[in-house]
């Protein structure tokens, strides 16, 4: 808190310090880089050059401009809670650290929107405005810490995005530091439809590399009239998954539909949030239904007769908002409570058509029973986006290597069967190779042809996202020092 | 003779009896060719794209022809590629509420065929008996009911394009949520097929709403004000209308009979809650105002109706009038400005002006008819109000010979250099409808 | 790192586990309180400090990856580790946030011990920690003296004529800031009643409880533990106070001594063998007597058992009442009330609802909420003296939650107490700050006719 002296004879750190305007807004010894070392994805760990703390677009397009004049690699980062490494500094990358950029700049309710800075913290958003009755919808599982920032960069999911869509249904425009420095509005005022390629659409979801967004318009919906939430339990996994598919064939369009097998209920149930899921259960169903109340009661009971066919146990409707927000809190602090049965996890994210559960679940079990690690499975079943939980023990030699295989294995699966290798949480570095399990090289040059235009000299994020063939090498090398280091 | 080289390298690729020539060379909406070729196969439209790419052809893609005056300043260009025998479904499960098909599809004949699944494309676009999908999605057409279900790029998830190299290159996947690599599917949304030709479209479904009504607001006293306030009560309450939209005087005669500024509300949901909805509106009615529901039937003729107000570039000839349609961009509450400049541009230049807003998502269509040089005063005199209100105006639909006068897209945006990179990237030739997008692309 | 992983394969694992880890002292960080830590980042937005610097780390994921790379042999005990460890509030509020319960403030705790053995502390932080920590908090006497001094300072005019000269500039803000809220001192309840062993309970006898006084609590807020004692005897309890009892120890743990921690847990878990239950007010104390267990993981062993069952027997009086049952007060006190959330209390020991309840059931009393009430005040202990400006600004914010129509702030907590009273002088709120326990004493009193409360008005 008290003004710091810049200790290092680096030119670079003190420039770079020079710009951000004085020492607290820059980290580069060595304890507090290391804090910074991974994301949310722990497997692959790389320290940064330093970390730099800008306050308004024209530092971050400044700190920009010099890395790119000095071929200094460099990154954006959020809250960093990110799960597919997008922002680990592999390259040893200066990291433009986007979290005291937090303000809430605007609401217009009238308008259904609202303006922040990245590092606005989702859920902040919803707190801001729901005693007006808005709300905004993308709900990634970490939203208390995550920032839209980093939503807009991995074009975040969530429980909620069944019936109202990800993250980029939800950005109206954008203002862009490109990797030369220079400052682009795209949709200043939310604008619908603005001619030209649609940029927004594409620079959400890019994970950092096309350019770092520094203000974002999104929109903001008025919260429904009404909303109910049932647990349905079932004894067996197929009838479980089965009743997905039939809910969603049945034309009904449930705000979320979540489902969580034995093992994951085991996890939950010891962690931090339990709310008496019966252990002996084979899967349970979270699913919510919203809108307007005279409806609402048509949809439940529509839900309840497919739950029935398929063979139901019990099934326990939320008394009040309460007994509501604690089956969320419940469900959406899942991975972490994979903490408290296994030392270390990996979760995979991939998506499948909703009709293919059953027979990619039976897959997913026989992973682990190949692999001799347990697959916990949390997702949303809804959407068909898988996230099995390989939990491993990355002290046992070797069983970090088996864990990354047996991951790898299940988004073969999900891809074999006309699926998807991520639904929400990205590429990062973690899913490089797995690209090409739905990409072939031409299309994947299509990609990186596009990176040329935004960030020609490939200073941006480096490394993530695509497969790179020339380094294969390289890769598995990187691969085996992360795996003996954790 | 060029042509006649040009005929016989496409015969090698294609049957003759899919290629015509030197018919219409001087349509009055331009956009055309010496010749045109119908393929039926994806193999086809790629051997087209190859051979137009190394021997220097510019090509014109064309779905139903609905959008023949939309861009475009050259009039004739060597190959026009239409898809309209490319059609038919490739993939349903309907399980999975997600559908894949052949870009070449009219939207009203994947609708029927849904319908009988008792699901939809979420879609509301002008002439669904003549746009294709792939005219749809790449031109991003859309209607009122965007509100309530979003347009192309919340609908679309998955692309086959095929590049100007003949390289076929997927975009998206056939799951509905997909964040593997860019989200290529958007730039190729509303590209006015300057990047690639889209062959099949994979779209997510939604269930047919089991009830929908209609709810035609008229605001007798033309007060706009009170429309705001009225709009401003329905948008700020819990209610979930699919589509309000705003309809000038002069829309609202041709559709309702009735001669006032006109609010459409448009309810789909079970019935029970549609009902709810319906006496929910009655309850903050403004006094003076008429309001008429319209049951289910009624509302389905309504937007049958709706959707045939904008020109049809299918059209062969020009009638008398010259006929322009306008896209306006504007910050939602917005739209009244518009829709009350259009309605005093139809006195001001003598001109028939149609027009109609969403008031949940600042989307205007505007539809003149009349000389064609008051056509072109009115076109500039909107856009100097539009750009006031800092929104856009894209001209949808003008004779070619015009197109010269008006520019179609506005000015280059500043990151204009960012669009033709990508542009430079897939189609270094630009053989692919040269100058039909922005900036001359 | 491969090579070092062949080494562990060789020798017995927990010999080699010490040649990597650079933790060279007694007592180590718990590895299995990191084992749980997922780096899924959950924590950031609870954490203070985290919220005011935005670097992670002073989060604590952050902290905890840096305790790990400790012992991972990756980092080493110095003073660019001892910086993020010890600007740490140890406010818990983390461990509420954390999917998988990880025990942050009992990591930071354990490397604090690391840190202090490792790096003595010298200089001005080191006297004021020698003469509070050492030399005042574990000696009754002294502590009494110091009352004593206290009131002899408000009473004779001295304070008056320090404030007035220009004699109080001398001293460092925070302490200024301190100094001008310092309640007006009474005498301290285990001086009063040094000569009873059992204060009986008014009425019938239902339950037998020991009191812990507290050190600081007994000679700046002697009147919340007569408030406290009029409380349980009212409600059935007869009341001992044991004599042996000392300081709980908690602010030497959080400074990293943990050896003075230790020797006052003994001594405490000694004076209270013979009770069943051990009743605080002072939600610090009452979440250092509960993990006593702690401090013996590895340091006399022996007395692991004693402390596990001594911190069963441990409970907040707000918990204690609301469970065993207490008398509604019938007299109406009229004052609109926020409650704001003691970090030991809400986080450190699950107490939530039981002192909103309390409150709640005194007539008239109207409550408001405090958005974020669990957030932390700053106060943590002697935080806001070793730490001010960090402090000051988890101060700061913790005002901007106080609702500006309140007439009073109740907590459980003597630190936060004070805090708060200092954050409502410095931004010239005008708020009572009070004990919860100390409301519900009030309403009784008034019940019975007592007069002389200015606060019942």
């Amino acid at each position: 808190m008290a003004v710091k002296k810049i200790k290092t004879k680096d030119k670079h750190i003190k420039n770079l310090a020079t710009i951000v305007g004085d020492a607290s807004s820059i980290l580069y010894q060595k304890v507090d880089l290391l804090a910074y070392e991974c994301d949310g994805f722990t497997v692959y760990k790389h320290s940064p050059k330093a970390v730099v703390f800008p306050k308004n677009t024209n530092e971050v397009s400044a700190l920009v401009k010099y890395c790119s004049d000095n071929q200094l690699p460099f990154l954006a980062r959020g809250a960093g809670t990110g799960l597919s490494g997008g922002a680990i500094p592999l390259n040893n990358e200066v990291i433009i650290s986007l979290v005291k950029m937090k303000k809430l700049l605007n609401v217009d309710l009238e308008n259904r929107l609202a303006v922040v800075q990245p590092g606005y913290v989702n859920l902040k958003l919803t707190n801001s405005i729901s005693d007006k009755g808005y709300y905004y919808a993308p709900d990634p599982s970490s939203q208390s810490c995550c920032t839209i920032g980093g939503n807009v960069a991995e074009n975040a999911g969530g429980a909620h995005c069944l019936k109202y869509g990800v993250t980029t249904n939800h950005i109206l425009g954008l203002e862009v530091v490109l990797p030369n420095g220079d400052i682009i509005e795209l949709s200043e005022n939310g604008i619908l439809d603005v001619p030209g390629y649609d940029l927004l659409g594409l620079l959400t979801g890019s994970e950092g590399t096309l350019g770092i967004v520094t203000k974002i318009t999104v929109r903001i919906l008025k919260s429904p009239e009404s909303k109910q939430t049932v647990l349905a339990y079932f004894d067996r996994v197929d009838d479980g998954s089965q009743a997905v598919s039939d809910i969603i064939s049945a034309g009904i369009v449930p705000a979320a539909l979540e489902m969580m097998d034995k093992t994951a209920i085991e996890a939950v149930e010891s962690a931090a949030f339990p709310v008496g899921h019966p252990r002996d259960i084979a899967a349970v169903l979270l699913i919510e239904v919203d809108g307007i109340a005279a409806g609402i009661d048509e949809q439940i009971n529509q839900i309840l007769e497919v739950c029935k066919k398929r063979n139901v146990r019990e099934v326990r409707e939320a008394k009040d908002e309460q007994e509501r927000a604690s089956w969320w809190a419940n469900r959406k602090t899942g991975f972490g409570a994979m903490g408290a049965i296994s030392p270390d996890y990996l979760v995979q994210d991939g998506v499948i058509p909703r009709s293919k559960l059953p027979e990619v679940l039976k897959r997913i079990e026989q992973i682990s029973q190949e692999s001799g690690l347990r697959i916990a499975n949390i997702f949303h079943a809804g959407d068909g986006n898988l996230h099995p939980l390989v939990l491993f023990d990355a002290r046992i030699p070797g069983e970090t290597d088996k864990a990354i295989l047996a991951g790898s294995a299940c988004l073969q699966a999900c891809a074999d069967v006309g699926g998807t290798i991520t639904g929400e949480h990205g590429v990062g570095i973690e899913k490089r190779e797995e690209m090409r399990f739905v990409f072939n090289d031409e299309e994947i040059i299509a990609q990186t042809n596009i990176r040329e235009v935004f960030n020609p000299k490939n200073l941006l994020n480096a490394g993530k996202l695509f497969p790179t063939p020339g380094r294969c090498g390289e890769i598995k090398q990187v691969m085996k020092e992360a795996t003996t280091v954790s | 003779m060029i042509a006649t080289e040009l005929l016989i390298n496409l015969e090698s690729i294609i049957p003759r009896e899919r290629i015509k020539s030197g018919q219409n060379q001087h349509h009055h909406l331009g956009n055309n060719a010496q010749v045109s070729v119908f393929p039926t196969t994806e193999e086809e439209i790629s051997l087209i794209l190859k051979y137009a790419n190394n021997h220097g052809k510019k090509i014109s893609v064309m779905g139903g022809g609905t959008k023949r005056g939309f861009g475009g300043l050259t009039e004739s260009v060597d190959i026009l590629l239409s898809l309209s025998l490319y059609k038919g479904i490739v993939e349903h499960t309907v399980g999975d509420m997600t559908l894949t098909v052949k870009a070449g599809t009219t939207f009203y004949e994947l609708q029927e065929y849904l319908a009988k699944h008792k699901q939809k494309v979420s879609l509301d676009p002008t002439w669904p008996e003549y746009s294709t999908i792939g005219g749809i999605v790449v031109a991003n057409e859309n209607g009122p009911k965007r509100l309530g279900y979003g347009s192309s790029r919340d609908v679309v998830i998955g692309l086959r394009n095929i590049y100007p190299d003949g390289s076929i290159i997927r975009s998206g996947g056939k799951v509905v949520k997909n964040v593997a690599g860019y989200d290529m599917n958007k730039i190729f949304i509303g590209s006015m097929g300057t990047l690639g030709v889209v062959s099949e479209v994979t779209v997510k479904l939604r269930p047919v709403a089991k009830y929908e009504s209609l709810i035609l607001i008229s605001f007798k006293e033309g007060s706009i004000d009170e429309i705001l306030m009225f709009s401003k009560a329905l948008l700020d309450s819990v209610m979930e209308p699919v589509a309000l939209e705003l309809l000038s005087p002069t829309l609202s005669e041709k559709l309702t009979g009735q001669c006032t500024f006109t609010v459409a509300i448009s309810f789909e949901d079970v019935e029970s809650s549609v009902h709810y909805q319906e006496k929910f509106v009655k309850g903050i009615q403004p006094s003076g105002t008429e309001m008429d529901i319209l049951s289910e039937s009624e509302a389905q003729y309504f937007w049958h109706l709706f959707y045939t107000i904008c020109p049809n570039g299918a059209k062969e000839s020009a009638g008398e009038e010259t006929e322009a349609a306008l896209k306006i961009g504007v910050v939602n509450l917005n739209v009244l400005s518009i829709i009350k400049e259009s309605q005093l541009l139809q006195d001001s230049y003598n001109l028939v002006v149609e027009s109609h807003g969403g008031l949940g998502h600042g989307l205007c269509q505007v539809i003149l008819k009349g000389s064609s040089q008051k056509v072109v005063l009115a076109i500039r005199q909107m856009r100097e109000t539009v750009l006031k209100l800092d929104g856009y105006l894209v001209v949808k639909h003008l004779p070619f010979e015009l197109r010269q006068k008006v520019d179609v897209w506005g000015g280059k945006p500043s990151h204009f250099f960012l669009l033709e990179g990508i542009k430079s990237k897939i189609d270094p030739q630009k053989i692919l409808n040269p100058k039909r997008f922005i900036g001359g692309i | 790192m491969s090579l070092r992983e062949k080494d562990l394969g060789k020798g017995p694992a927990c010999t080699t586990m010490k040649s990597l880890s650079n933790y060279l002292w007694s007592d180590h960080p718990d590895e299995k309180k990191w084992a749980d830590c997922t780096h899924c980042g959950m924590c950031l937005e609870s954490c203070p400090t985290y919220e005011l610097t935005g670097q992670e780390q002073h989060s604590p994921r952050g902290r905890v990856h840096l305790i790990k790379s400790v012992a991972e042999g990756k980092l080493e005990v110095n003073s660019h580790f001892m910086e993020p460890v010890f600007a740490c509030l140890d406010c818990r509020a983390c461990t509420t946030a954390c999917p998988a319960n990880v025990d942050v403030g009992g990591l930071i705790e354990e490397a604090r011990g690391q840190i202090r053995q490792a790096m003595p502390l010298k200089g001005w932080k080191g006297a004021v920690s020698k003469v509070f920590l050492q030399g005042l908090f574990p000696h009754q006497n002294r502590l009494n003296s110091l009352g004593s001094f206290l009131r002899f300072y408000q009473k004779s005019g001295m304070q008056k004529v320090i404030r007035k000269s220009k004699l109080i500039n001398i001293m460092p803000q925070h302490l200024v800031e301190m100094e001008a809220i310092m309640p007006e001192i009474q005498p301290s309840v285990r001086q009063k009643y040094k000569n009873e062993n059992v204060i009986k309970a008014k009425g019938k006898t239902k339950n037998e409880v020991a009191f812990l006084t507290g050190c600081v609590m007994d000679v700046m807020f002697s009147d919340i533990n007569d408030s406290t004692i009029n409380v349980l005897t009212r409600n059935g309890n007869d009341v001992s106070i044991p004599q042996n009892q000392t300081c709980c120890g908690a602010l030497h743990v959080h400074a990293g001594d943990r050896d003075t921690g230790r020797k006052l847990a003994k001594q405490n878990i000694e004076a209270f063998s013979g009770a069943e239950k051990v009743i605080v007010n002072a939600a610090g104390c009452g979440c250092m007597l509960k993990e006593y267990a702690e401090l013996f993981r590895e340091e006399e062993p022996e007395w692991h058992e004693k402390a596990l069952l001594f911190s069963t027997k441990v409970e907040d009086i707000s918990k204690y009442l609301h469970d065993t049952g207490f008398e509604k007060p019938k007299a109406t006190i009229n004052k609109r009330v926020t409650y704001h959330d003691a970090c030991h209390l809400a986080h450190g020991q699950g107490v939530r609802n039981e002192p909103r309840d309390i409150l709640l059931a005194i007539p008239g009393v109207e409550m408001v909420h405090m958005q974020n009430s669990d957030r932390c005040c700053g106060s943590a202990g002697i935080y806001n003296i070793t730490n001010p400006e960090m402090a000051g600004a988890v101060l700061e914010s913790k005002m901007e939650n106080v609702p500006e129509d309140v007439e009073m702030i109740s907590m459980g907590n003597p630190g936060c107490m004070l805090q708060m009273a200092i954050g409502v002088k410095k931004y010239g709120r005008n708020q009572k700050v009070v004990h919860t326990i100390q409301l519900l004493d009030w309403a009784y009193q008034k019940e019975d006719g007592i007069e002389g409360k200015d606060i019942w008005q």
